[in-house]
């Protein structure tokens, strides 16, 4: 279903007058960098089964965002490949876009569109004909409860309603694979929990789903397997229960794989 | 292809219509400034001409005593009122401080020079620094009356007292002066160059917010990333977005050439004078001309903008790259109101120069319209040009996903 394999991306860093600058400084420090090059995602590989969910976990800065925007083909890989549904994504990036669905933590909305008129544009640049796409967006107001608020404008809703509606967005085009990078970042718990539920459902619908989360809680509660990442390079890739068998807290397990010195009980 | 690149044009223009500010730039502004600033400053012109004209001028002369014939003069012509200065010192302070208009000094010489016949000298005051004030124009032809009467008087005085004989001794080679120039080709180099100056403003300005909004927005809100993950190829995404910043800006041109042209049609017919017969002669289809040299114009606009607003991390960031912009579109506007500078086809292949100086042909009634395949062919080839560059930076992720 995913196959990767020695994906791996390197970014030219720009120049840049001054060391104030925070975010270059820590990249300064930071093993990837290469003359002014930065090694971002470095030979990765991996494999996900229809109907998985795998979460992809990993510190702030290990190249989580990098992997996940490489696999939904908004960054071009600078070696390696990855196949997703039998399709290789560095030949064929258009026929990927029409499987997959992206959502981000960090995803807007175009405010002055209402959430039926933005699953609808989504649509229709998806391909998707007028009289089933309009059936597909009733169906996902009706679904994920949003019918309340389909017909407002986006700015007028709250961060919860917004989520949803990025989700629909997301799956207007019924995608067989959906990647989701930290999708419950900023709500409250209602609201993360509702998204939990749904990426549950994903995988109830037979959809493969990989995510990337801070939370240990999420993983433990939804994935089939685990892929830690750490200075952009895969540290641990089993089943969820292999990385249970580390140590029974997965917080605890998490931090020895990336070799923190664990200091409570 | 082409029911993507309109899906993305029709949904963009639904939120561009949407939006409170670009409907200002885009279509309050351009109709309703330039009729009012027409109208304000056409009667703030003709108030100004009025009053320098027709308002009572106070004056002083000192050493009248020297010569009481042109004291006499001045206190008998109309719009005139005369103030006493004991002293030639005190000129210069009043007419700072506004308590006289002009001052005329005469001399110990003038009395004796003027009793013998001769030419003397007499010094007029007035604040040259007023460009408005007809203080020296009024006076001058006060002064101009009185010798032509000492004049009439002298020569009698010689025996030469036909008019013609007169002539021939005072103006010996008398000069016509013929201007080739007509009334409308002489206001239209005055006048001509600020039309231009407005069309090009309103057509950036048009296109400015919905260009900063439709990437750097787009960015910064979040949606880029979703829009590039559609099946849809970049260049086919730029092209949409272009097409909606080259309508903006496009209607915001147009809409100001449209308030110009009704208000030419209206209120321009009753502005009197020559200014009035200039407006009168400017046709619909000079209008029209305008109208389509400014669509490759606007292009130009569109992209550069597009450009600058896919390169900008955020909003503000992309303001602050599109204010220098402005500038450079400014300069090339402006040279059109320079001396010397005129349409050739060296000019003609000025982007924005180009058209301004065309407009300002237009409006003379002195176009060779030959020069508009140059100008229409070199604005729409860099216009192009820009809209291919920017698909290209579109498809650069360095540019896309800056950090």
């Amino acid at each position: 279903m995913i196959h990767v394999r020695g994906l791996s991306k390197r970014f030219k860093l720009a120049r840049k007058r001054g060391s104030k600058d925070t975010k270059l400084q820590k990249i300064k420090e930071d093993p990837r960098l290469e003359n002014r090059h930065f090694n971002a995602v470095k030979e990765v590989n991996f494999d996900v089964e229809k109907g998985q969910v795998a979460g992809l976990l990993g510190p702030n800065g290990a190249g989580k965002t990098t992997l996940l925007r490489m696999l939904a083909t908004s960054l071009m890989p600078t070696a390696g490949s990855a196949e997703i549904l039998g399709i290789d994504l560095a030949s064929n990036p258009l026929e990927i876009r029409r499987r997959i669905g992206f959502l981000s933590g960090k995803t807007g909305l175009y405010d002055r569109l209402t959430p039926r008129e933005m699953m609808t544009y989504f649509g229709t640049l998806q391909g998707i004909d007028a009289s089933s796409l309009r059936r597909r967006v009733d169906e996902l107001i009706e679904q994920l409860g949003m019918s309340d608020y389909a017909d407002r404008r986006n700015s007028t809703l709250s961060t919860g309603m917004k989520q949803k509606v990025s989700i629909a967005r997301s799956l207007v085009h019924d995608p067989e694979v959906v990647i989701l990078d930290e999708p419950t970042t900023g709500l409250d718990v209602a609201a993360s929990e509702q998204i939990l539920e749904l990426i549950k459902g994903f995988r109830d619908d037979g959809r493969t789903v990989i995510f990337s989360t801070h939370h240990m809680h999420e993983v433990d509660r939804l994935c089939d397997r685990v892929v830690l990442i750490d200075l952009g390079e895969v540290r641990f890739d089993a089943d969820l229960q292999e990385m249970k068998a580390i140590d029974s807290s997965l917080d605890r397990a998490f931090l020895k794989l990336i070799g923190q010195e664990v200091t409570y009980a | 292809m082409l029911k993507q690149i309109l899906t993305i044009y029709f949904k963009e223009m639904k939120e561009v219509l949407r939006d409170r500010r670009t409907l200002l730039f885009m279509l309050v502004l351009p109709t309703l400034v330039v009729p009012l600033l027409f109208n304000f400053m056409f009667s703030f012109i003709s108030k100004a001409e009025k009053k320098a004209k027709t308002e009572t001028l106070t004056y002083a002369v000192v050493g009248a005593e020297y010569l009481p014939e042109l004291a006499d003069h001045f206190a008998n012509s109309t719009g005139f009122e005369s103030v006493s200065l004991s002293s030639a010192d005190q000129i210069r302070p009043a007419i700072a401080d506004g308590d006289i208009k002009l001052a005329i000094e005469m001399t110990q010489g003038v009395a004796t020079g003027f009793a013998e016949a001769k030419q003397v000298e007499i010094i007029l005051y007035y604040n040259n620094a007023s460009s408005s004030s007809k203080a020296r124009e009024r006076a001058k032809a006060v002064i101009e009356t009185f010798n032509e009467q000492v004049r009439e008087k002298r020569l009698h005085a010689l025996g030469i007292q036909e008019e013609t004989e007169q002539a021939s001794i005072l103006e010996p080679c008398r000069v016509k002066v013929i201007g080739t120039a007509d009334d409308r080709e002489y206001l239209g180099e005055r006048l001509g160059g600020m039309l231009p100056y407005l069309f090009i403003i309103f057509a950036f300005i048009g296109a400015l917010y919905p260009a900063i909004d439709l990437g750097a927005g787009e960015k910064e809100r979040g949606t880029l990333e979703t829009l590039l993950l559609t099946p849809v190829p970049r260049n086919r995404l730029v092209l949409g977005k272009f097409m909606v910043i080259f309508t903006t800006g496009v209607t915001a041109a147009l809409l100001s050439l449209a308030s110009i042209t009704v208000w030419l049609l209206t209120k321009g017919q009753q502005v009197k004078g020559t200014l009035g017969s200039v407006i009168s002669t400017i046709e619909t289809t000079d209008m029209v001309l305008i109208g389509a040299m400014l669509i490759p114009t606007t292009a130009i606009f569109a992209a550069l903008l597009m450009c600058i607003s896919i390169y900008a991390k955020s909003f503000k960031e992309a303001q602050s790259y599109a204010t220098p912009l402005n500038f450079l579109i400014i300069i090339p506007a402006i040279m059109a109101i320079l001396p010397g500078v005129e349409l050739n086809w060296k000019t003609a292949m000025i982007p924005i120069t180009n058209v301004s100086l065309a407009i300002k042909e237009l409006i003379k009634g002195t176009m060779d319209y030959t020069f508009l395949v140059a100008i229409l062919g070199s604005s729409t080839l860099i216009a192009v040009m820009a809209v291919l560059f920017c698909s290209i930076w579109f498809n650069r992720e360095e540019v896309l996903f800056r950090e």
